[in-house]
């Protein structure tokens, strides 16, 4: 039933994905960019309005499932998103800005090709994770639902406030069942670093999810820092938050600096240095060939590693490939992404 | 294969802004691989008001290689020859980056002349008199600055060169055969 319904949602968010890749390709400016943030704006509040909707189905799945069922739920959206993200790739039209978490993080940086599939899950894996994870949704559903709240700020509030009381109760538990989830996850993947790196962004991840909790007593005020990135009105020069800065100062030029060729996708994405020094792929080899240091800070470059580092950026995720000489990279920032949507939605 | 599409971006670049900077590079032959790069003195030092040539070779590998320096104008300075012009700094050596241009370069060529490094000489006679007798070397330097660096009209040339007792006529010609140079009018005035 949870695999049927991730199935459709993904089908149906499928060709506007493709509509919007298809734009990204012709028009690659930020200009484009501005001008989506009323889509996405529209985007978010139907995906918050979709909980606000399926509260009531919610409620019956979870009541169904007994205690027995749910190991089985928690590795059968796992499977699905797996295999579904896979389809996402292969489409490889589906890129980018379709991404629920890009538009809520919006920065040119946390394009990421593995995180095309996520907004795909977002509303449907919520009722997943009201079996498997914590539990806090059905319990909230059950306190909401006779009151068929029609804003979903209004309901937001509700749920944040609801959220923090059961925070309190239990604030670890929730956050080692992340991490435990990811790391089953990971493990059939990639059995070396893969898991590692997964708990380890995971543990980054939730004292800032919680934190957000304790704050949002309205949905968004205007000057919270966690406000996602892509709602309008907002003032460009706010700061992320530290712990993101020396990415987030270190601004994607449009231009590789050795070449002076333009930096493609890919190259943009590429991040070889922790100095956050930004060159194409090309020049990268050849320096790789010679002496091996980075022309930003002249530290050596580190080889034959794979680093993958993510963050929470005002609720959403951003994830940088250092190397990207591995497709399970792709995969293990799927996983992270989901379960750091998963949270995510559950705050809503 | 030299990246000649970076040399000549660079270039533009160079030129866009030479007013602020007063730094200019110029190719020297077509096929951009032989430049003249200019610097003024730095202000405060014995080398202001001087305009330093400097010629730039571009490797095979640049930018992945530095460039290679070295001053075409004589200069009074420790890390500089007197005698070649070679330029010893770090950054055209071992420091190199590619994310260097060959503005920077310059830029820090013009920085050496105003922070002397006697520590680490490539002139040893330079550095001793730096370290040994300050006012003499600061003397020198100015005086190497004022005869080398300066760039003065052609009314003055001859107007000194007729002063050390040379026929006008005679000095005119001697500049206009040596293509401007007034030490090498003097030498052929003196020769014969």
């Amino acid at each position: 039933m949870i695999s049927d319904s991730i199935t459709n949602a993904s089908a149906t968010a499928a060709p506007s994905a493709r509509d919007f890749a298809k734009k990204k390709r012709t028009n690659r400016s930020a200009k484009l960019k501005q001008s989506k943030l009323g889509l996405r704006r529209e985007q978010w509040l139907s995906q918050v309005a979709m909980i606000n909707k399926g509260g009531d189905k919610e409620e019956m799945d979870s009541n169904r499932k007994t205690g027995s069922e749910k190991p089985d739920q928690r590795d059968r959206p796992v499977e699905n998103l797996d295999g579904q993200g896979r389809e996402e790739e292969d489409n490889s039209g589906t890129h980018g800005h379709e991404s629920f978490m890009e538009s809520l993080s919006n920065s040119p940086n946390s394009i990421l090709s593995g995180m095309n599939s996520i907004p795909n899950f977002s509303s449907s894996s919520s009722s997943g994770s009201g079996g498997s994870c914590s539990g806090n949704i059905t319990e909230e559903e059950d306190a909401d639902d006779d009151e068929c709240l029609d804003d979903w700020e209004a309901f937001a509030d509700a749920l944040a406030a609801d959220d923090e009381k059961h925070e309190k109760e239990n604030p670890p538990e929730s956050c080692e069942e992340h991490e435990n989830v990811i790391k089953q996850s990971a493990s059939p993947r990639d059995s070396i670093s893969g898991s590692d790196v997964a708990v380890r962004d995971a543990k980054l991840d939730c004292p800032r999810t919680m934190s957000r909790k304790q704050k949002s007593n309205q949905a968004w005020r205007p000057d919270d820092k966690l406000r996602p990135q892509g709602l309008p009105n907002l003032e460009k020069q706010r700061s992320f938050p530290v712990m993101n800065m020396h990415f987030s100062s270190v601004a994607v030029p449009s231009s590789c600096p050795i070449c002076y060729e333009d930096l493609d996708l890919t190259d943009s994405n590429f991040l070889p240095c922790p100095c956050g020094f930004r060159l194409c792929l090309f020049c990268h080899k050849t320096i790789c060939d010679g002496d091996g240091r980075c022309p930003g800070c002249r530290k050596p470059y580190e080889r034959n590693t794979v680093k993958v580092e993510a963050s929470v950026q005002a609720g959403g995720l951003t994830i940088r490939l250092a190397r990207s000489t591995s497709m399970f990279c792709r995969v293990v920032c799927e996983y992270i992404g989901w379960y750091t949507n998963v949270k995510y939605i559950k705050l809503q | 294969m030299i990246d000649f599409s970076r040399v000549q971006k660079e270039l533009q670049d160079c030129e866009k802004d030479k007013d602020a900077s007063g730094i200019r590079v110029s190719p020297k032959s077509d096929n951009l691989t032989r430049l003249t790069g200019t610097i003024p003195g730095p202000i405060g030092t014995p080398y202001e008001g001087g305009t330093f040539q400097i010629d730039i070779t571009i490797p095979e590998g640049y930018p992945f290689e530095p460039p290679k320096m070295q001053f075409s104008t004589k200069v009074w300075h420790p890390n500089i020859s007197s005698q070649s012009g070679a330029i010893c700094l770090d950054v055209l050596k071992d420091q190199w980056s590619p994310a260097l241009t060959l503005k920077t370069a310059l830029v820090s060529i013009q920085a050496l002349l105003s922070t002397p490094e006697p520590k680490d000489p490539q002139d040893a006679v330079v550095a001793e008199q730096y370290i040994k007798n300050y006012q003499v070397f600061v003397s020198t330097a100015r005086y190497w600055t004022e005869t080398f660096a300066k760039n003065s009209s052609l009314e003055e040339k001859v107007k000194r060169l007729v002063e050390m007792g040379f026929g006008d006529a005679q000095v005119r010609s001697a500049i206009e055969s040596s293509g401007g140079d007034e030490n090498l009018a003097l030498e052929k005035l003196c020769s014969g």
